[in-house]
């Protein structure tokens, strides 16, 4: 047995407190952020797989445990990221009705990626798509689009992933229309719809999605930097240190997952 | 008392270059693929200004010419090699996967001064070639009389070749490596050679070897063989299990790892376990140089499918694997050890080839030697990191300017054009899927006419300062057919060094170097006593015009390939070398001042002279001899 297996006898205990209740939930995540906080690791490991275990469809909660994970892991301990991946791998399990917690699984996957050779890296990816999609049969988001499609145009060209993430980003889109909410965030998936036109080669729809999202969220960064390099090289260079596989995507969803200015979390969006 | 000399750590030039400014960096910033490129934007800029500031990038009158001209037909060399079918079950997947064993060796056979080819084929009818040279570039093609075509039948095939005097009596003897069981042939002295593989005690043995060096790990004052097998010891042209294939495409330990042959007067014994190299992944090829100057030979294997490892020699006839402290532990596919100092900083360097398609962005390692037997990749720093599907990668200076730079020979196999046809396609499917079992040939998709990582182009770096910059469209050596090995010599004796670069399933090509510059050069052809015959280890120094340059003997490195062992140093404006100086093998120090350049010297080992070395009735460069000349 290796020596991962051997946490998911406490998990599995951990899982069958679900029925804490989202009080509990709320105790045990500010515990653990605190322990992360403080760099004690293990104990914001179990704080927060715990807190996690009581909600396991909440999206933040699940977010802070990857996010730990990674501040201890780096892109070397790579036995901390099988802790994780097993243990959402676990949840999903016991709650197939968690479209958050798949994507909180998907997210594990991406996290992980810095810190495996190429081969491995192209698995995680794939795999994580697996999980996004099964977020998304279980409940449409804007989030779940974005991530999916956005992890798509990560794929070389000759995989012909490029359409599908288009047509996830165009989702997400409408999905954000549909809302009616504009967010600040929202501007992420015209830069990304825009990356899935260039992964195609077709630049000039590329500048014309970007343009477009420019004109909804004016003085948006990522927009600006595609928009500001006018000739192909260096947009060329741009977007493929944005889509070089060996560097860490970000998957805090800081600005989704924000707090209101008296510093309390605001409510996670579906 | 060790006769070791002391630590040469300490008497380093004072000229270091751009680039060790960038290992200067935190190893973190250097490591993290994000940071990492912006490390190479904010530094490249100003790593060349630093660069140009220290040297002369001005081009030289003619200097817009291409610096090569491809002699290969003229010269006689073109008969192209063939790669291996198979008549096994797994024979339609195996022959994706061995598209190898297109190999070049070179050395003075048969001691008339002038350095000779072997080039291997790999079909089951295919004879290999012993190219003797002429002395006017073109060569005489001699295999079957001199008794040495026969690599390739039924059961074997020739996959490379290593010239050695393994029996120290100062002629070359020559050890082709085989999928299958690899032979050893003794030099009579006369043009014709025997079979001593079993005499000397390498077999007949199984070990699916793809690399050969030669060196003395024991400092006993004869060659050892280090092989490197990449298929586990079996017979591939009729395996008995389907399981011989890589168990994982990153951590694979179930290949053919490397054997260690001691040579005790001309009898090989296998002491793998006992001088403590224990690998047994896909192993493509080996490197040796004395790494941290402290009197022996370490070595670094690259392995495919799995980590490199690197061993330090412990100077008591035995190896410490310090891979994680000194490489670190990598998954990807290593194919190629070239040992040289890139940087003039008097440590040497490493430089492996790796993977980097668009599908998988693997890099090559240009290792920086930081002392200590510490080592950090520097490839993005300085431009070396993505050539392609890397073979064979050689340091030597074209240009004769005083850096080494590198050629990097790429491409797998070039199929169809048609985009369906890419392979990755295929494999990907095998790559995504955890359940299989990879050790099974028959997982595997089979390859038939389609491309993968084909048609790439050849890199020639030249090193300006510690920074490259590929030059070879410029220079007519950005070749697209599926290349592997790259043999270096001055077949010419003009001072000049040219290239001998062997192709899968193609002609090799011969590439004469004809750069205009002018710039001065000087060579030694080193004979040990004491030491081993062929000087193998042998560490040289030279100072001239302001710097100071390092190189050595080299017993074979480089993938598919064994470039000239004479050590060639480029002085760009210095016409007289102020000092030299030789460490050999045995621990011995000598040095010279106030040497000529633009000239070969024959050193032995001991002798307080450097003699003129003039290759047999040339009395000017180039001067022919006539085919027909036998050895005295």
């Amino acid at each position: 047995m290796k020596p991962r297996c051997l946490w998911i006898v406490p998990v599995l205990a951990l899982l069958g407190a679900g029925a804490l209740g989202a009080a509990d939930g709320r105790g045990l995540y500010e515990e653990g952020l605190a322990a992360a906080e403080a760099a004690d690791y293990e104990a914001a490991f179990a704080k927060l797989e715990a807190a996690v275990a009581a909600e396991p469809d909440n999206l933040r909660y699940g977010t802070a445990y990857r996010q730990a994970v990674i501040a201890a892991a780096g892109d070397e301990k790579k036995e901390l990221y099988e802790r994780c991946i097993d243990f959402f791998k676990t949840l999903v399990a016991a709650h197939p009705e968690a479209a958050n917690a798949y994507l909180n699984l998907a997210f594990a996957h991406v996290d992980k990626i810095p810190a495996e050779g190429a081969i491995t890296q192209v698995i995680l990816a794939n795999t994580s798509l697996t999980y996004f999609g099964n977020a998304l049969e279980l409940e449409e988001s804007w989030l779940g689009r974005y991530s999916r499609g956005h992890a798509y145009l990560f794929w070389p060209t000759i995989f012909g992933r490029a359409a599908s993430g288009i047509a996830d980003l165009e989702k997400a889109i409408a999905i954000a229309r549909e809302n009616g909410d504009p967010k600040p965030y929202h501007a992420r998936a015209w830069a990304a719809l825009g990356d899935g036109y260039w992964r195609l080669d077709d630049v000039d729809k590329a500048r014309e999605v970007w343009t477009r999202g420019r004109e909804l969220f004016p003085g948006d960064g990522e927009l600006e930097a595609r928009l500001s390099r006018t000739g192909r090289e260096e947009l060329d260079a741009y977007l493929e240190v944005h889509y070089d596989t060996g560097q860490r995507v970000a998957t805090h969803l800081r600005e989704i997952l924000g707090r209101d200015a008296a510093g309390h979390d605001e409510p996670a969006p579906r | 008392m060790s006769e070791r000399p002391a630590d040469r750590e300490g008497r380093l030039p004072a000229e270091r270059k751009t680039v060790n400014k960038i290992a200067a960096m935190p190893l973190a910033l250097r490591r993290y693929g994000a940071l990492l490129a912006a490390a190479i934007l904010a530094a490249a800029p100003a790593a060349v200004a630093l660069a140009n500031e220290h040297r002369d990038v001005t081009r030289p009158e003619g200097a817009e010419a291409p610096w090569f001209e491809d002699r290969t037909a003229a010269a006689g060399v073109d008969r192209p090699h063939r790669t291996r079918s198979f008549k096994n079950p797994y024979a339609h997947v195996m022959e994706g996967y061995t598209a190898l064993g297109a190999s070049a060796a070179v050395a003075d056979f048969d001691g008339d001064g002038w350095e000779d080819v072997f080039f291997t084929l790999s079909n089951e009818e295919g004879a290999n070639l012993l190219y003797r040279n002429n002395g006017d570039f073109t060569f005489t093609e001699t295999a079957a009389a001199a008794g040495v075509a026969a690599g390739n039948d039924a059961g074997n095939a020739s996959a490379n070749s290593l010239w050695f005097d393994y029996d120290g009596d100062g002629d070359q003897d020559l050890f082709v490596a085989r999928f299958g069981q690899s032979l050893l042939y003794e030099n009579r002295g006369d043009l014709t050679f025997r079979d001593v593989t079993a005499e000397a005690g390498l077999g007949p043995r199984y070990l699916n070897c793809i690399a050969a060096i030669a060196f003395d790990y024991d400092r006993d004052g004869d060659l050892d063989l280090f092989l490197g097998n990449y298929f586990q010891p079996v017979n591939l042209f009729n395996p008995e299990t389907p399981r011989f294939f890589p168990e994982s495409f990153e951590t694979a330990a179930n290949g053919g790892g490397v054997t260690v042959y001691r040579n005790e007067g001309g009898k090989l014994t296998d002491v793998t376990e006992a001088v403590g190299i224990r690998v047994s992944g896909w192993t493509l090829d080996l490197g040796h140089a004395d790494a941290d100057h402290d009197g022996d030979e370490d070595l670094y294997v690259a392995a495919d499918f799995g980590s490199d490892s690197f061993f330090r020699n412990d100077g008591d006839g035995s190896f410490t694997d310090v891979t994680k402290e000194a490489i670190g532990v990598d998954t990807k596919k290593g194919m190629n050890v070239d040992w040289g100092d890139f940087d003039n900083d008097g440590l040497f360097d490493v430089f492996v080839t790796n993977i980097t398609d668009e599908y998988m962005k693997e890099g090559n390692f240009l290792w920086q030697n930081l002392g200590g037997l510490k080592f950090a990749d520097v490839s993005r720093e300085t431009g070396t990191h993505a050539t392609g599907w890397g073979w064979a990668g050689k340091f030597f200076d074209y240009d004769n300017d005083g850096w080494l730079d590198l050629y990097v020979v790429n491409g797998w196999v070039s199929g169809s054009k048609d985009p369906e046809d890419n392979y990755v396609l295929d494999i990907f499917e095998v790559i995504v899927n955890p359940e299989l079992d990879l050790a099974d040939a028959r997982n595997w998709p089979p390859m038939g006419d389609k491309t993968l990582s084909g048609y790439q182009p050849n890199a020639l770096f030249h090193n300006e300062g510690g920074i490259f910059k590929d030059d070879a469209a410029r220079h007519g050596l950005d070749s697209r057919l599926d290349a592997r090995g790259v043999a270096v010599a001055d077949f010419d004796h003009d001072g000049r060094l040219d290239l001998f670069v062997t192709n899968s399933g193609k002609p090799p090509n011969l590439w004469r170097n004809v750069q205009p510059t002018g710039r001065h050069w000087i060579r030694l052809v080193l004979t040990g006593t004491k030491s081993n015959r062929d000087a193998v280890g042998a560490r040289v120094w030279a100072q001239a015009g302001g710097r100071r340059q390092a190189a050595f003997v080299n017993g074979g490195n480089g993938f598919a390939s064994q470039s000239s062992r004479r050590v060639h140093f480029g002085l760009e404006g210095a016409a007289v070398v102020e000092r030299l100086e030789v460490v050999w093998p045995s621990g011995l120090e000598q040095s010279f001042t106030g040497v000529a350049a633009d000239r070969t010297y024959q050193l032995t080992e001991g002798d307080d002279t450097l003699r003129p070395f003039v290759p047999r009735e040339s009395t000017t460069t180039p001067q022919a001899k006539t085919p027909t000349e036998s050895r005295p």
